[in-house]
């Protein structure tokens, strides 16, 4: 009996965290649900070990539910994951199991750590963990893991378009362990190899300042086929 | 006198057919890889990114023609030693060979002057082969494939310089590259001034490539006193005007290295010239 009372209480704990939390993406979802399209003029700072490149500007065209596209002069690099996946994601509820967790305070601001575990096995993503802003439902950090690409850590910064919880800047952290460059092209004749045994940080992290939002134009979907 | 006779020599350059096959084989080798850059560049580009492609995707035209110029370059400039050495080897050797080196010693002009003057003949057609490498290799890619943001490979990672700042490292990059090419000349004549036909030169100038490539690219501790100053192993020199920041300092060193080569190499061949028996 004691044992049974137990599991009920864990029971209905559980279903009152997922209830809680799936309020609170509830929220997230609707807003960003609530942009249908926008333009953004991207300017974008990586600080990658093993990869030298200064900052360069772009801009960011992106039409739901999962059109984007980035339009560059010069080469712009960014994470493989960060910025659609989460809309995805999200907006499918029954793809996935929401648990609400701690509350921690990011900057000056309190969240609330939403962990978003999907159902199917064949998912690419194994795990989110989202803090948001539950007075703006704006998320202000994400975690997302993956099979094959590892985790990247998104910490988001919100302007005038926080209404439409469209950050003002992302700063994306990305493990880099696994890069290899390819002997065969990367070989210098003249480097010894006790000059290439420098080890490189764990951590890369990509800044992108978004300025100039455009927001529900009508964007038209030839501008996600044109190349270029 | 002495620019009379390197007219002279460089006519004798341009009236030999083996003169026309570098350019032809270099045309022909530059159209070859744009042609396959361009069916399927793709896929060489992503097996050079492929490792950080897991995580990162490179957003823009990666695949420009800044990229095929440095790509045709680097491929090239291994080859290129043995176009030139293969005309600048028969420059004394090839009149010893034909009977013509005792009419040209007959000439009122110093034999210090022949050589000389075959060295200038041999640096303009080097400058030459250079500059036609320099205008297929960047401005036909440039034309066919764009301009763009160069993404370099290195030992220690990916460098991406950005399009405005990559014409004065192609411009420099070929200075140093028509140096190294410059040496390779001058050995071959320096080799030419002590053969009596134009193969020995030739071959023994690839040889003394190779054999200085391979021992610069042993990781064994008792070469390391000597690669620096093998002229091998400033002929990539080209390559650092690629790095950011540009090691200044190291490039100065191999120009140094290699301008010293050229005033030895020549030293020999002056003096080996100066000594050749003409009359047996």
């Amino acid at each position: 009996m004691k044992k049974f009372l137990t599991l009920l209480i864990v029971a209905i704990q559980f279903s009152f965290t997922a209830q809680e939390a799936n309020d609170i993406l509830s929220k997230v979802v609707t807003k960003l649900n609530s942009v249908n399209d926008y333009t953004v003029n991207a300017s974008v700072k990586a600080n990658i070990p093993m990869i030298k490149i200064l900052p360069s500007k772009a801009t960011i065209y992106f039409k739901q539910k999962d059109k984007f596209k980035i339009v560059s002069k010069g080469i712009v690099i960014l994470p493989k994951q960060g910025f659609t996946e989460i809309n995805g994601f999200l907006a499918n509820k029954k793809s996935y199991l929401a648990v609400a967790g701690d509350t921690l305070k990011i900057g000056s601001v309190m969240t609330k750590l939403i962990t978003v575990i999907p159902n199917g096995e064949s998912n690419e993503i194994i795990l989110v963990k989202l803090w948001i802003d539950t007075k703006h439902s704006a998320i202000m950090k994400s975690q997302i893991t993956t099979k094959s690409n590892g985790s990247v850590t998104t910490t988001y910064s919100y302007g005038d378009y926080v209404t439409y919880g469209l950050p003002s800047e992302l700063v994306f952290e990305i493990d880099v362990k696994a890069f290899k460059l390819p002997k065969s092209v990367a070989a210098d004749i003249n480097k010894s190899t006790t000059e290439k045994k420098t080890k490189p940080n764990k951590k890369g992290v990509i800044t992108v300042t978004l300025t100039d939002y455009k927001v529900n134009t009508g964007l038209s979907d030839a501008i996600f086929t044109k190349k270029k | 006198m002495l620019l009379k006779n390197t007219y002279n020599e460089f006519i004798k350059i341009l009236s030999k057919p083996r003169s026309y096959l570098g350019i032809g084989a270099l045309t022909l080798l530059v159209g070859i890889i744009i042609f396959a850059m361009k069916a399927d560049g793709r896929s060489i580009i992503s097996f050079v990114t492929s490792s950080f492609e897991q995580t990162l995707t490179f957003n823009g035209d990666v695949l420009n023609g800044n990229l095929i110029a440095f790509i045709i370059l680097q491929m090239l400039i291994v080859h290129i030693p043995l176009l030139v050495a293969l005309v600048t080897g028969d420059l004394i050797s090839g009149e010893a060979a034909m009977g013509t080196i005792r009419m040209l010693a007959t000439k009122p002009i110093s034999r210090t002057n022949i050589v000389l003057s075959k060295f200038i003949a041999g640096a303009m057609y080097t400058l030459f082969l250079t500059l036609w490498l320099g205008l297929i290799a960047l401005f036909v890619s440039r034309q066919i494939f764009g301009t763009g943001d160069l993404i370099v490979l290195n030992s220690d990672g990916l460098v991406i310089l950005q399009d405005a700042d990559i014409l004065w490292r192609f411009g420099l990059g070929f200075c140093v590259a028509f140096l190294s090419l410059l040496t390779v000349s001058t050995l071959s004549i320096a080799l030419s001034a002590f053969a009596e036909n134009s193969i020995g030169p030739i071959v023994s100038t690839m040889a003394i490539i190779i054999l200085f490539t391979i021992i610069g690219s042993l990781d064994v501790t008792v070469f390391d006193n000597i690669k620096p100053y093998l002229f091998t192993t400033h002929m990539a020199s080209w390559r650092s005007f690629f790095e950011d920041p540009v090691p200044f300092n190291s490039i100065n060193q191999s120009i140094i290295i290699l301008v010293v080569h050229n005033i030895v190499l020549v030293a020999i061949a002056v003096y080996k010239f100066n000594k050749k028996d003409i009359t047996s």
